[in-house]
């Protein structure tokens, strides 16, 4: 692994809940994050990632557990002497400025020159596509344009680390993509060790080196998308990861794993007779069209058009199955309560522990 | 979501910014605050080292006292009642009836008109329109010899120069009532007055309580008006207490018939942030149905809103018009001919007394407004120990009657170690202390409108607090602190209540000199001060406006709300 550059060592946060007395926002969190890394915080809402990351910015301070950034122990130490870039999801543009205004403020804060301010000023609004905004106030601009602002004005003062919290999340699904490419760019170009947070899986999966999944405070599985995607450690992930059938199965031999009553060939080491949860993605089942009453079929309940491929909810023996299948070079679509054969795609799928 | 305290300290500690900031905020406040309370508890009720109620139970056993006693709160429950109803005559009128917004306009300035005057100004029309050569009694009523002084004339006084606090009050509270509720109901087939009845009211109810208490603690801790009008036959408490002090030199007596009214006063201030602060029914949702005028209200009843409002509108110009005729005239009622001695006058006699007040408005406007932003902004932002206190320590100035700070100061900084009294210091520290917590809650209802983000972003930036506060929020709050500052100066021209113990032969105020004429029977200059100070708020005022115009979004309200402050 490269150099780390953010090291987490078993942070907590606790908060005091009206209700539930004192509760743990952040549990135990060990993570490091390696120099130039893109790491995302995945995870549903509440779940501690947010509060992570406004640690990692020194906006809250742990209640145990230390930071440290490039190996100096920052824990204590207040936002403004960290040197973090902080990207905010409703963009924080300070209203009374320019955008010219807004991108300086660092640099004026550091006291710098006027020519260096014009100049670095600039260079990252031309860098992120607004070179002729600058005169603009912030509230004349489009939720992508404000939020390209807010990103010069990250990153204009080369900063150790850049922090998202979300960035994309007020925005509409068609810019949400372009922006989050335009980040990742920017990211690699400039080689930035940069954490991201966001609840929306694809993105994290797009945008990321390397994902982690928290669940109520605590990480629960990290690694790269694909790591996530074929082998989650847990129910949880499987299910916030993409979509998924978990199915229990039920293993027959050292290479076979029965699901209902169809086998599939699945090397395991558990022992035979026991029973098993399968991650089945559902574009890891294939289906054919099949007779009536055969044995390994089962029968299309509900069938979903959505362009590039169709989804299929199927009665297979006592379990619903999510499947898909592009139509592209297969011919017709099924009709709902025709019979089909399914069969599974034994090389991703998984075994939970 | 609340940061455990531990953290809070250690924080606040590695900040030394924030730190003096709020170590000065405390000795600010243990200064001009506790200090002077402490000092008027310690003089009412230790003698010779030992706590006492020798004093309060002398002041309950004295006849006098009790009468003045229960006067105040007869004259304060009478203010109350009648300026709610007054108040929501026009608040009412100004939701409800249709007016167009010139009208409205109009009637807001009329009915503002008395919250930025000097005190006296209603009496002193009083005693014009009735008294024994009244316009009024005398020229159109053909009367002998009235007396315009005692009970009614300072109800009919206080309840006009207070009635604006109800109607500010209540205005908002009926303007958020959604009239689809009142057009649902009348759909449903309830009479007009029936839906009055019981739709309306009862969701103006907390607005109504909380315009009744504000009345009474204005009408409990108002020095001025009974000071002319109460006369020998209708002594009220602050008035029984200043004539103890500057009649009798007994500042023990005077103290403890000060703190008499000091019951009355927490117990509605603590009736009205707890009680009616926790029953809002209507909230402000930025969302309304459709505004259609009202088919709740008959045409009738809107004609008789109207005219309502007219008449009262006409009587408070009636007053204002009498003043400047006043102070144009010779001697009103005697001899009506044209002059402008008053006003020579108040320019040569009067200098000092205008040149005094413009200086310490002139010093106290920017501490105060500063001040105020400071406060504002350390209790909505900042997490410290100690805040809620702070908050509250800030705003016991505010929430005391008038006579209570002026003997509380005159009584600690009269000796050593902080001998203030006679200078102009003094006074100015009064009205910092005792009118900045407008600014303070203008600032922190400012605050808690701007996203925390900001500052978090102008930290993440590097800017320590110092310098974030200085150059993000600040520029936000611009508009607090500009009210902050027109409060200050618009009460360092009108106030007396508590200054009347500051002044001194070197430094005087202008309200002190008015009250001077009128004990001579000089009206004449009276008048003439008045408007001279009505003219100098009405120019300040208007400049401040013109300024926050530039500083803030338009908002409900306008202006004169934020100077007016709750």
């Amino acid at each position: 692994m490269a150099k780390v550059s953010i090291q987490l060592s078993g942070i907590s946060k606790r908060f005091d809940h009206t209700v539930k007395g004192e509760v743990y926002a952040v549990r135990d969190v060990n993570l490091a994050v390696a120099e130039g890394e893109l790491l995302t915080l995945l995870g549903p809402s509440g779940c501690g990632k947010s509060t992570t990351l406004r640690m990692i910015a020194g906006f809250e301070e742990p209640d145990e557990g230390t930071i440290s950034i490039d190996g100096k122990d920052v824990t204590h130490v207040l936002p403004n002497r960290r040197g973090i870039g902080f990207v905010f999801q409703n963009y924080a543009l300070f209203p009374h400025l320019s955008v010219y205004e807004n991108v300086a403020y660092a640099l004026r804060v550091q006291g710098k020159d006027e020519a260096s301010i014009k100049r670095a000023v600039t260079d990252v609004l031309g860098v992120v596509g607004l070179a002729n905004y600058e005169r603009q106030q912030p509230h004349q601009m489009s939720g992508g344009e404000q939020q390209r602002v807010a990103l010069a004005r990250a990153v204009v003062f080369q900063p150790k680390v850049l922090l998202f919290d979300e960035p994309l999340s007020n925005l509409d699904a068609k810019l949400r993509v372009e922006m989050r490419e335009q980040i990742r760019a920017l990211q690699k170009r400039i080689g930035i060790t940069t954490v991201y947070v966001t609840h929306d899986q694809e993105e994290a999966m797009a945008i990321s080196d390397r994902i982690a999944v928290m669940e109520r405070g605590q990480i629960v599985q990290d690694g790269t998308a694909p790591d996530l995607y074929y082998r989650p450690n847990t129910e949880f992930v499987a299910r916030f990861i993409g979509r998924t059938n978990l199915l229990d199965g039920r293993v027959v031999s050292a290479n076979e794993v029965e699901i209902e009553d169809q086998r599939v060939s699945l090397s395991t080491r558990r022992p035979v007779g026991s029973t098993v949860r399968l991650v089945v993605r559902p574009e890891m089942i294939d289906l054919a069209a099949a007779g009536e009453g055969e044995a390994g079929t089962g029968r299309v309940l509900q069938r979903t058009f959505l362009g590039e491929k169709t989804d299929y909810d199927i009665q297979f023996g006592n379990t619903k199955i999510q499947a898909c299948r592009s139509d592209a070079f297969r011919g017709a679509a099924f009709e709902i309560g025709a019979s089909v054969r399914l069969s599974f795609d034994p090389a991703n799928i998984h075994l939970l522990a | 979501m609340a940061a455990p305290s531990s953290d809070s300290w250690r924080r606040v500690a590695r900040d030394p910014v924030l730190l003096s900031a709020i170590l000065a905020v405390w000795i600010l406040l243990a200064l001009f605050v506790v200090f002077p309370l402490v000092e008027l508890l310690a003089r009412a009720f230790v003698d010779e080292g030992k706590v006492t109620l020798g004093p309060l139970l002398e002041i309950v056993s004295n006849a006098g006292h009790r009468i003045a006693l229960a006067n105040s709160l007869f004259l304060a429950t009478s203010v109350g009642l009648a300026g709610t109803a007054l108040g929501f005559l026009f608040a009412f009128t100004a939701v409800r009836s249709g007016l167009g917004r010139h009208w409205l306009t109009a009637l807001d300035a009329v009915v503002l008109l008395p919250l930025v005057s000097p005190p006296f100004t209603t009496s002193i029309s009083i005693i014009f329109s009735f008294g024994p050569k009244g316009f009024i009694s005398h020229d159109l009523l053909g009367l002998g010899n009235v007396s315009p002084y005692g009970f009614w004339s300072t109800a009919l006084a206080e309840t006009l120069t207070y009635f604006p606090i109800a109607y500010l009050t209540l205005r908002p509270i009926l303007a958020a009532i959604d009239p689809n509720l009142e057009e649902m109901a009348f759909s449903l087939g309830g009479s007009r007055g029936r839906i009055f009845r019981t739709v309306t009211v009862p969701l103006a109810v907390p607005g109504f309580a909380n315009a009744f208490l504000l009345l009474f603690a204005a009408s409990l801790a108002d020095f001025a008006t009974p000071l002319i009008l109460g006369g020998n036959g209708f002594p009220v408490l602050p008035t029984e207490a200043y004539l103890q002090i500057t009649g009798l030199f007994d500042f023990k007596g005077g103290a403890a018939l000060s703190l008499v009214l000091l019951v009355p006063a927490a117990f509605v201030f603590f009736l009205q942030r707890y009680w009616v602060g926790r029953r809002t029914y209507v909230t402000v949702t930025g969302k309304v149905g459709q505004r259609s005028r009202t088919r709740a209200l008959a045409p009738w009843a809107g004609v008789l809103l109207v005219a309502g409002c007219f008449a009262v509108t006409a009587l408070i110009a009636y007053f204002y018009g009498l003043l400047v005729y006043a102070s144009l005239v010779v001697a009103f009622g005697a001899n009506n001919s044209f002059t402008l001695a008053h006003y020579h006058v108040i320019f040569t006699e009067g200098l000092p007394a205008i040149r005094d007040t413009l200086i310490i408005a002139a010093i106290g406007m920017p501490l105060g407004g500063f001040y105020g932003v400071l406060v504002g902004y350390l209790i909505a932002r900042k997490n410290f120990p100690g805040r809620r206190a702070m908050e509250l320590v800030a705003m016991i100035n505010y929430a005391l009657p008038g006579t209570i700070v002026g003997i509380g100061y005159l009584i600690a900084f009269n000796d050593p170690p902080i001998a203030l009294t006679g200078g102009a210091m003094i006074i100015v520290a009064c009205y910092v202390f005792r009118y900045s917590p407008t600014g303070i809650r203008a600032t922190v209802a400012l605050l808690q409108q701007i996203d925390r983000s900001l500052e978090e972003a102008s930290s993440s930036l590097g800017a320590g607090s110092g310098e974030t506060f200085r150059r993000v929020t600040l520029p936000l709050i611009a508009s607090a602190f500009f009210a902050g500052l027109g409060v200050v100066f618009i009460r360092s021209m009108t106030a007396i209540s508590a200054t009347i113990f500051l002044v001194s032969i070197s430094w005087t105020l202008i309200t002190v000199r008015i009250l001077e004429n009128m004990t001579e029977l000089a009206l004449g200059p009276a008048a003439a001060f008045s408007v001279f100070v009505i003219v100098v708020v009405f120019i300040v005022v208007a400049a401040l406006s013109a300024v926050l115009a530039r500083f803030r979004a338009p908002t409900a309200g306008g202006a004169a709300r934020s100077f007016l402050g709750g």
